[in-house]
């Protein structure tokens, strides 16, 4: 048969002439490429034209029909209903969105709507925020004039999730929901199932969302016009009294949250705003539902005092003044350098800034540092050699421009969920994707080519591919003679490489090194995103370099689709750099040891700032261990549950006098605290987060701080008053314009100018802000090529021969870090434990199965974690998270440094296993 | 429609297509089981969802077909022949009734009392060998009138494999553009139904940039009363595949696709016989006869849903996901299979381009009537005294075909011509009638695909409208609003009123089908409102019981 399309029988209608078209006769400034119901909002509002299928992230669909409308090529010509959402516009065409046959049309499908939804509005969840009800509402629907038929009024509710629901009797089989786990998330969760009036909502075969491959990314619920998928929070009923933007707390995508409250204490709910600039009315399931943990039980409410062991409730005043007394007692008995700080990330600009100016200017001592040392200081540092700026070149937006796509050391589909959905949804449509991980990611399943490199080998095949690149005349010689320095003798010292030993050693055949490098750079527009399985390494700062100068070489580097873009973890981890926590450079990157520098900051501190650079985080623990160190303030890090090498830490904090911690809840560092300041997260508090492509995005507080907490930047501020300083009460936006006024790249960034968006640095004093970076020259002038060879982490060299597998560690997409927020969330629910990822052949030369308990030992302890058999992982690579206190992996993790930046190699740890009774399931010393 | 699917889908390409594989999961116990579904979309890194939703759509894949062995035709000729409950009655001896099920239409139309078993379709007479069927029994051969009036184009015989090496020979040494041109020439109009010039069609694909592009032969002949592409599959293959190759060859495009309905299992046997052939001497593959142009064909086996006959549905059912309707732009043309440029042609179209082809388009444009040039195939069911396949120059009146059938073996009231979304022409307007697009235009039907179906005077129309919405309702994709919702209540309003169970309201039907014309995403539930229509003002009598009285019904006869 033989059934052909009705409308537009003409496969492409030839472009009328002209710059206008026209509604109801009017003239209105014609836009190439619009469908013709975005002309008619862009110029009338989103009220003109009813829509019931449409949705701001999702294709045109068209199968409600709703927003039809009469169309003619001239005024009087004779005119033809279509549908506004799919259907191009020409100029010159005449529009009449409101006839009195669309206007029929419109009652009547609305009216066989109405014939199979439920009609008790009153009592449902999204009552007087429905868009059935609301358009129903609009085109006057008085009756259902059909007679009771058949319908679908009674179909069982699924309330089988923590957070996902659906009741899909109020369905109107709309796809809203199908579009966006495809188009959005790209989860393929929902399909219709059967056809034509039976057609329904089902959720793999026919599954409950638990027991689907959901990943609770809401866009579902989201997307959905009436309450038939929605989530526990009933995200869209009208409950709010009031609805704040802000930024999400998580990950470093940096997505924009809409906010729902009632009162000035209790969140109901969030959702992503379509207009975000970051994440589209999209998020993931942290961003949109792991909130709870703001008001459990367990948040520190009052300062603590340890005495005796024990853990005193206290007054601010009291703990101030304990705090105080001992640092000004530290500082004359032992000098400032006896004192050190570890801001945290996950703070805002304001408050990493007035730390680190309270370590420096009020204790007087440059021993200040933060996560990112033990995450992305590498990327900042080779990243600062080879570029001279340690950020992203580009934007996540810059996806939308590029051929190819290279994924080094990262798993953003969970770790950085929006952000690799975007690179999912990429990917799947054919732009040329590389995932060099030792794991088979999300990513790596769908790429084009997967290097399944053994862990900690990227410095070799890095090193394979500008070899191939070379020896293949691939490279961009115009750029590398205009824009950078050192290449020749680079170039010889790659053509120079063994490409036999490089593939025995990283266990990637060169074959497919070199198509991959061919593909990247035949590219017209490459792209690169890193993550920590590039800089948690002892060769960390190395591959960064050697991403940067892949970049160089193959010109990828100063316009849209290109660049080096590091995929930063945690929400402020770019922002805490940005603002000076960092033992070496103060804030704005500028070097402490220049006289120049110092003076600068010395104007405006007005103190005499030390002249020496502090110490990083391992230092301070060794510090510590040898009885230097007297006096530790760390705020929101849990240093002893994600730092490695657990006991060394313990025994670190215990061996320093005045341990103060700065907390959400009782965190495995806070146990060892002396002093415990429970503050406010940041549903509490205003400031800014800078995300992983150099975006200042406003904070904006939702709800009072919860009674007894106080805000970190307020904490600090008191505590420099106490101790002397002139620092003013707290202020954000104070705080944000000392920012301003010192560091070079924020010089435009006004507080009130950030609007929901944010902008993205260096932003010049007119406020202009940069999307990219490096576009005509290298902040540093000229990029830099610096060979470097692969070198075997000494963990593998040492202790491989007892040690023979490699435990590398990941993230799991539903907790964050050491989950101190997620596990007291109902993500708990979902991901309940820690797992070991244990490859079939290993796992049966040891008799392993899923779910046995596996003894993992290295040479500094042992863990018992629960198995996973996976083609995940190769054979001799086993894989896991530190997620959960009841495992603290970190008990075996190494003491390897990143050689330039001292960042930990968790990424590479020998280890033994066997399979065990679970005994080791509690943190055991060795 | 997903892109992501399409694209995922294409990956793997079409030699292990994913509807392929669905399709064959199926075929041992009707359905396909929950963990293969699973399995297959791990293979194609889909969701279990994506599987289970195409499965579930096919009448001969959803779960409710487990365990089915027999199948009765439910087509329209069938049932105004009266035949389907003589037929149930004679497989209930053998079958068990829950394993006897329903197939729409076998194509028999021209002996009625069809039915589908173990891989083979029975008529006429076969029902009283049911036993010996069963036990393996000779197929029933399958005998119909095959004739023309005017120029035989379509009928004649089919090309032996030595006069299409002949014709691939003259195809590789002319300019593509020239031969499209001639093509353009011809005038050659769809022959699916919608009339739309293919030389247009293939000239878009091969301006598309894309690769490879693909041609793809409509074989889903669905509409209940028609079997002239039945007939051109069985008995002309080779035309068929040569008019797939010259297509091909115009556009660019490297593979030629047959989507052929699973309710003609001899047409499948006979076109992929005709594709071995082709192969093997030389006629499809990479380098065909030594030239540099490479063309593959490759069949795929439907599975039993009316709507893939729309080109956008056929074409999301061959990607493997579910065979909803497209929105346009874009055309098939520009992104169609796997997003490439794609042409999708019914086979009547595309076997006449041989003789496009040998005797030129200006030949070709000379029969017919200028606007709908060349000849036509009429399927005739078996209420005609010589029913069959009747080619007729295009522009010949509808009275001769029937005069040149013999009449009708029994009163007949109305042809539905052009298959359920076609015109109901009532037996006064028979005589006013040509066989060409703008004569049923104009007097307010449809030619479609010409199938012309003999309603006789015993059937109740409001019966026939009935079954005519729940054709429609149990065919609509589900997709758009308006069909869904709208076919199913019709079916509702016109069973009702058939079983006198309650009337219809006239304003609330007119509404109801101004809606499904009017608002529909495709001609599905944007046809079927045209036979109601005529039914109402060509019956009025008959129908008016069936009405409310209080408002004038007459008003619903035109929109």
């Amino acid at each position: 048969m033989l059934v052909t399309p009705k409308e537009n029988k003409r496969p492409i209608p030839e472009p009328l002439n002209g710059t206008m078209a026209y509604i109801d006769g009017k003239p209105y400034a014609y836009e190439k490429g619009e469908t013709m119901l975005q002309f008619i909002r862009r110029h009338l509002g989103s009220q003109l034209v009813p829509t019931l299928c449409d949705a701001p992230n999702l294709d045109p669909f068209g199968s409600c029909r709703v927003c039809s409308i009469e169309v003619a090529t001239n005024a009087s010509g004779p005119r033809k209903v279509v549908a506004s959402c799919h259907t191009p516009l020409a100029p010159g065409m005449h529009l009449f969105p409101s006839s009195q046959k669309v206007q029929r049309l419109r009652k009547n499908i609305l009216e066989l709507v109405l014939t199979d939804h439920p009609l008790d509005c009153l009592t449902c969840e999204v009552n007087g925020n429905c868009e059935l009800q609301h358009v129903a509402a609009q085109v006057g629907i008085r009756e259902v004039r059909y007679p009771a038929g058949a319908q679908h009024t009674d179909r069982p509710k699924d309330l089988s999730h923590p957070y996902m629901v659906s009741d899909l009797s109020k369905c109107i089989n709309c796809y809203r929901c199908v579009r966006a786990c495809d188009e959005v998330q790209g989860q393929f969760v929902l399909t219709m199932a059967g056809r034509g009036f039976d057609a329904h909502i089902v959720k793999g075969a026919d599954k409950q969302f638990l027991e689907s491959d959901c990943v609770s990314c809401g866009a579902c619920a989201q997307a959905c016009p009436t309450s038939a998928i929605s989530d526990v929070f009933q995200s869209k009923a009208i409950l709010a009294t009031s609805k704040t933007r802000t930024v999400c707390t998580y990950c470093g995508v940096g997505c924009n949250l809409e906010v729902a409250t009632r009162g000035d204490h209790e969140i109901l709910s969030i959702r992503a705003p379509y207009d975000a600039e970051v994440n589209h009315g999209h998020t993931c399931l942290k961003g949109r539902y792991a909130f709870q943990f703001y008001n459990h039980p367990e948040r520190l409410r009052h300062p603590l005092i340890k005495r005796n062991g024990q853990f005193e409730e206290v007054t601010w005043e009291e703990a101030y003044h304990f705090i105080t007394e001992r640092l000004q007692a530290y500082l004359s008995d032992y000098g400032a350098d006896a004192i050190a700080g570890i801001s945290s990330s996950r703070c805002t600009n304001e408050e990493n800034y007035l730390m680190q100016k309270f370590i420096r200017a009020v204790v007087g001592t440059n021993n200040i540092d933060g996560c990112a040392r033990v995450c992305h200081s590498p990327t900042a540092l080779g990243m600062q050699r080879t570029f001279g700026t340690g950020a992203a070149t580009n934007s996540v937006e810059d996806l939308n421009h590029t051929n190819c796509i290279l994924v080094i050391g990262a798993n953003p589909t969970d770790a950085h969920p929006v952000t690799g959905a975007r690179m999912k949804q990429k990917t799947m449509q054919g732009v040329t994707t590389i995932v060099i991980d030792p794991r088979e990611t999300e990513l790596a399943k769908y790429a084009h080519y997967h290097l399944q490199l053994r862990p900690g080998t990227n410095v070799a095949v890095l090193n394979m591919m500008m070899y191939f690149i070379v020896q293949e005349g691939l490279v961009d010689q115009q750029f590398i003679d205009q824009r950078t320095e050192g290449f020749q003798s680079f170039a010889d010292a790659l053509l120079n490489l063994d490409m036999d030993a490089m593939e025995a050693v990283s266990g990637v055949p060169r074959a497919l090194v070199r198509e991959a490098a061919i593909a990247y750079a035949s590219a017209p527009n490459a792209m690169s995103f890193h993550g920590l399985g590039v800089t948690e390494h002892s060769q960390g700062t190395f591959t960064v370099m050697q991403i940067a100068e892949l970049a160089m070489l193959t010109g990828n580097i100063g316009r849209p689709g290109v660049g080096v873009n590091p995929l930063r973890g945690q929400n402020n981890v770019q922002g805490s750099a940005d603002m000076g926590v960092q033992p070496h450079q103060g804030a704005g990157y500028l070097d402490i040891t220049r006289e120049d520098v110092r003076n600068r900051y010395e104007s405006y501190y007005g103190v005499e700032l030390p002249r020496h650079v502090g110490y990083k985080i391992p230092e301070m623990f060794d510090a510590a261990l040898q009885g230097k160190l007297k006096a530790i303030w760390i705020i929101g890090e849990d240093v002893v549950q994600t730092d490695p090498n657990t006991q060394k830490v313990i025994r670190a904090l215990e061996s320093i006098d005045l341990v103060v911690v700065q907390e959400l809840f009782m965190t495995e560092t806070a146990k060892y605290a002396d002093v415990v300041l429970p503050a406010s997260s940041f549903l509490e508090k205003s400031g800014t987060f800078t995300n992983g492509e150099r975006r200042v995005q406003r904070v904006n507080q939702v709800i009072d701080p919860l009674p007894g907490t106080k805000p970190d930047g307020q904490i600090i501020a008191e505590v420099m008053q106490r101790m002397g300083y002139p620092q003013p009460d707290y202020s954000a936006p104070a705080v944000l314009e000392e920012i301003a006024g010192i560091v070079p790249f924020f010089a435009g960034i006004r507080w009130e100018e950030l609007g929901t968006n944010g902008k993205q640095w260096p932003v010049s004093p007119d406020g202009v802000d940069s999307k990219i970076i490096h576009v005509e020259s290298f902040k540093r002038g000229k990029g830099r090529f610096e060979f470097h060879g692969f070198e075997e982490s000494r963990e593998r060299s040492e202790f491989e021969k007892d040690y023979p597998y490699i435990l590398t560690t990941n993230r799991e997409l539903e907790h964050y870090n050491c989950g101190a927020m997620t596990r007291r969330t109902k993500n708990v629910e979902i991901l309940t434990e820690d797992f070991l990822l244990i490859h079939p052949e290993d796992a049966v030369i040891h008799g392993i199965d899923t779910g046995d308990m596996v003894c993992v030992e290295s040479p500094r302890g042992k863990v018992d974690i629960k198995a996973k058999l996976t083609h995940e992982v190769n054979p001799g690579v086993l894989s896991t998270t530190f997620h959960f206190p009841e495992i603290m992996v970190n008990n075996i993790t190494s003491d390897v440094h990143d050689s330039e930046a001292k960042c930990p190699e968790y990424k590479v740890v020998s280890v033994r296993i066997r399979k065990s009774k679970g005994k080791y399931r509690q943190t055991v010393p060795v | 429609m997903s892109k992501n699917l399409s694209a995922l889908s294409g990956r793997k390409g079409l030699e292990q297509g994913l509807f392929e594989q669905l399709g064959k999961l199926g075929e041992t116990d009707g359905t396909p089981d929950p963990e293969q579904l699973e399995q297959l979309a791990q293979s194609f890194l889909i969701g279990t969802a994506n599987t289970y939703g195409a499965a579930t759509f096919y009448d001969f894949l959803r779960p409710e077909n487990k365990g089915k062995q027999v199948y009765i035709c439910n087509g329209s000729a069938c049932l105004n022949a009266g035949t389907q409950f003589d037929v149930r009655e004679q497989l209930s001896r053998v079958f068990p009734p829950d394993s006897i099920g329903e197939m729409c239409c076998l194509g028999r139309c021209h002996e009625n009392s069809a039915f589908h078993y173990a891989g083979a379709n029975y008529s006429g007479d076969a029902i009283e060998n049911i036993e010996s069927i069963v036990r393996g029994g000779s197929e029933v051969a399958d005998h119909y009138r095959v004739t023309s009036i005017g120029q035989a184009i379509l009928t004649q015989t089919d090309f032996p494999l030595e006069a299409c090496t002949t014709a691939i020979q003259q195809v590789l040494q002319s300019n593509p553009e020239n031969l499209l041109a001639d093509i353009q020439r011809s005038g050659l109009r769809g022959r699916g139904g919608a009339g739309f010039p293919i030389g247009q069609k293939l000239a878009f694909c091969r301006q598309a940039e894309g690769d490879p592009k693909f041609i793809i032969c409509n074989a889903d002949e669905g509409d209940p009363g028609a079997y002239s592409d039945r007939y051109l599959l069985e008995h002309q293959p080779h035309r068929l595949l040569l008019g797939m190759l010259i297509a091909g060859y115009v556009t660019g495009a490297e593979w030629g696709v047959l989507y052929i309905r699973a309710e003609y299992p001899e047409a499948i046997r006979r076109v992929d016989q005709a594709i071995k052939d082709f192969y093997h001497s030389g006629l499809a593959g990479d380098k065909m006869l030594e030239s540099g142009f490479g063309f593959r064909f490759k069949t795929i086996h439907a599975r039993g849903a009316y709507i893939c006959g729309e080109e956008t549905a056929l074409i999301n059912s061959i990607e493997g996901q579910r065979p909803e309707v497209r929105v346009r732009p874009p055309y098939p043309a520009q992104s169609g299979l796997f997003g490439k440029p794609t042409v999708v042609n019914n086979v009547e179209t595309l076997a006449a381009l041989p003789t496009i082809l040998l005797q030129g388009g200006s030949y070709y444009a000379s029969i017919g009537t200028p606007a709908s040039p060349g000849t036509k195939l009429l399927s005739l069911d078996g209420h005609f005294q010589k029913p069959g396949i009747y080619e007729v120059e295009m522009g010949t009146p509808l009275e001769a075909v029937i005069n040149d059938a013999g009449g009708f073996r029994i009163p007949v009231k109305a042809l539905h011509i052009g298959g359920p979304l076609g015109g109901l022409v009532p037996a006064q307007k028979f005589r006013t009638l040509t066989i060409d697009f703008e004569s049923f235009t104009q007097a307010g039907f449809l030619l479609g695909h010409a199938s012309i179906l003999a309603i006789p005077h015993t059937m109740p129309l409001i019966n026939y409208l009935a079954d005519l919405f729940r054709f429609a309702a149990h065919e609509s994709c589900g997709k758009c609003f308006p069909c869904r919702l709208g076919t199913k209540r019709a079916e509702e309003l016109f069973t009702r009123a058939a079983t006198g169970e309650q009337q219809i309201d006239p304003v609330l039907l007119d509404d109801l089908l101004f809606t499904l014309e009017s608002g529909s995403l495709c001609a599905h539930g944007g046809g079927i409102p045209l036979p109601v229509r005529n039914a109402i003002q060509y019956f009025r009598q008959e129908l008016e019981p069936f009405f409310k009285s209080e408002t004038n019904y007459s008003d619903v006869s035109h929109s």
